[in-house]
């Protein structure tokens, strides 16, 4: 016999359930906020990777390889104990006033998760045949413009199974902001894990919320992208 | 309009364009033919710098192209072109494929640009069409939309590069129509086509180039009866013959 008593009580009522709750919460506003950030700089990364303009390619350049091939949680750390030192004092004191856990976490999974978009929105608009980029200049559409208005929408649309994935990682990786204090899901389940030692109880619940917010981006993604942003069909 | 004075373009080491000279006046339309290779396609980019030249002169609406100060965007504005394979934006309605750029470019208001659009759809016979996608269209249709895309933006001039090559030939005629109707209206058309019978029916003038320059250029009447260039006579021979 299985010597450990199941208190499903515990994560599903009371005060411990409020600290989940409050946890969901934050890992709510941490990915939807960073999600958008992240999508933003990713297009924009994506375009001055492109550019014509070498100095703005190499930047680019730089910056996906660099977010890409450091660890997340490393940059989470350097935004939180590294960044403000840097900066002036009067900077440093209105961060600190603020939500500053907050803030680095976004920054931190923003910047690193527009790395990832960026390359996957690059690959995106490469696939969009150059006639398209052609009747758009010939329109009289500055470059920039014919991005936004012609080759990005396209883009994004073929990018959409590679943005949900990326969209998911960073849901999940916003768990690593616990380990700043931020306090989110993951850090609300070990806050209710070391009061009441009830830890199956506390990280089954955590996982089912996970799973269900990745499979409810994953719904609300591909409907909208079926239903507002098509059809568009190959020629 | 469009005035060609020495031009010449390379590839690499390619010589597309030899020593152009070609002038084309308001409201003329002239139809440019040659052997695949021979630098038409080239000619009719140099208008509106899809290919930048390399060496002469290209004044256009009176904007000399060779000035590295031109605004290319606005001269682009005023000159249309239609493409071999359409380029129709996929993502787009018909009417939005029309009304994208006078909307950003022009500045019109939504409405004005959809009552011109819807207008314009139209007189390419494709009113009821206006809400679909372009992979719903037959290649006629959408090379008709492309035609009255580019004309939103009210241009001075219209450029076609072989606008019928890549439909099938029941759809030609329906293109050849509209852009018959363009050129009776007044536009000032150059034409990069292999349909003889516009030229001669439609043109005022036409060029013959070859190995990109342009060996023969007189009215379709003439050209057509009194081909004086050997490879022209060459030309003519395989394009006219119904048995080629």
């Amino acid at each position: 016999m299985l010597k450990y008593k199941f208190d499903w009580a515990v994560v599903l009522s009371g005060k411990y359930f409020d600290w989940l709750v409050s946890g969901v919460k934050v890992t709510i506003q941490l990915s939807a906020v960073s999600i958008a950030l992240a999508f933003l700089l990713g297009l924009i990364i994506a375009v001055m990777r492109m550019s014509r303009v070498r100095p703005v390619r190499w930047f680019a350049h730089g910056y996906l390889e660099f977010f890409r091939n450091t660890p997340l949680l490393v940059q989470i750390f350097f935004w939180y104990f590294g960044s403000y030192k840097v900066l002036p004092e009067a900077a440093n004191d209105w961060l600190v006033s603020t939500n500053f856990e907050f803030a680095s976490a976004v920054i931190a999974l923003t910047i690193y998760t527009s790395a990832f978009i960026a390359e996957d929105i690059r690959s995106g608009v490469l696939s969009i045949p150059k006639e398209q980029m052609e009747a758009a200049r010939s329109s009289g559409f500055s470059y920039i413009r014919s991005m936004r208005y012609i080759i990005l929408p396209q883009a994004v649309r073929i990018t959409v199974p590679p943005l949900i994935s990326q969209f998911l990682n960073l849901v999940k990786n916003s768990s690593l902001a616990m380990t700043i204090g931020v306090a989110e899901l993951t850090y609300q389940a070990r806050q209710v894990e070391s009061y009441t030692f009830k830890g199956f109880e506390a990280f089954t619940a955590a996982t089912a919320v996970y799973l269900a917010m990745s499979i409810l981006i994953t719904i609300v993604v591909t409907w909208y992208s079926k239903t507002i942003l098509s059809p568009m069909k190959a020629r | 309009m469009i005035r060609f004075e020495g031009v010449h373009k390379f590839f690499g080491k390619l010589h597309v364009l030899n020593n152009v000279n070609l002038h084309v006046k308001k409201g003329e339309v002239v139809v440019v033919c040659g052997p695949s290779g021979s630098g038409k396609s080239t000619l009719i980019r140099t208008i509106n710098q899809l290919e930048p030249i390399n060496e002469g002169k290209l004044i256009v609406d009176g904007m000399d192209l060779s000035d590295p100060k031109v605004n290319i965007n606005k001269l682009r504005a005023e000159v249309g072109f239609v493409f071999q394979q359409f380029n129709l934006y996929p993502h787009l309605t018909a009417l939005k494929n029309i009304t994208l750029a006078p909307i950003k470019i022009r500045g019109a208001t939504k409405r004005e640009a959809e009552e011109q659009a819807v207008a314009l759809l139209t007189r390419v016979g494709l009113a009821e069409k206006k809400d679909a996608h372009p992979s719903q269209l037959s290649g006629g249709q959408q090379q008709r939309v492309a035609i009255a895309r580019a004309l939103a933006m009210k241009p001075k001039i219209m450029l076609f590069d072989e606008p019928t090559s890549a439909l099938d030939p029941e759809m030609i005629g329906e293109v050849l129509d509209v852009m018959k109707d363009l050129a009776q209206s007044g536009m000032t058309m150059m034409v990069v086509t292999h349909e003889m019978g516009f030229a001669r029916e439609v043109s005022h003038r036409v060029c013959f180039i070859d190995f990109g320059t342009i060996l023969e250029e007189a009215e379709p009447a003439e050209f057509f009866k009194n081909p004086k260039h050997e490879r022209l006579k060459q030309f003519l021979k395989q394009v006219l013959s119904p048995m080629h």
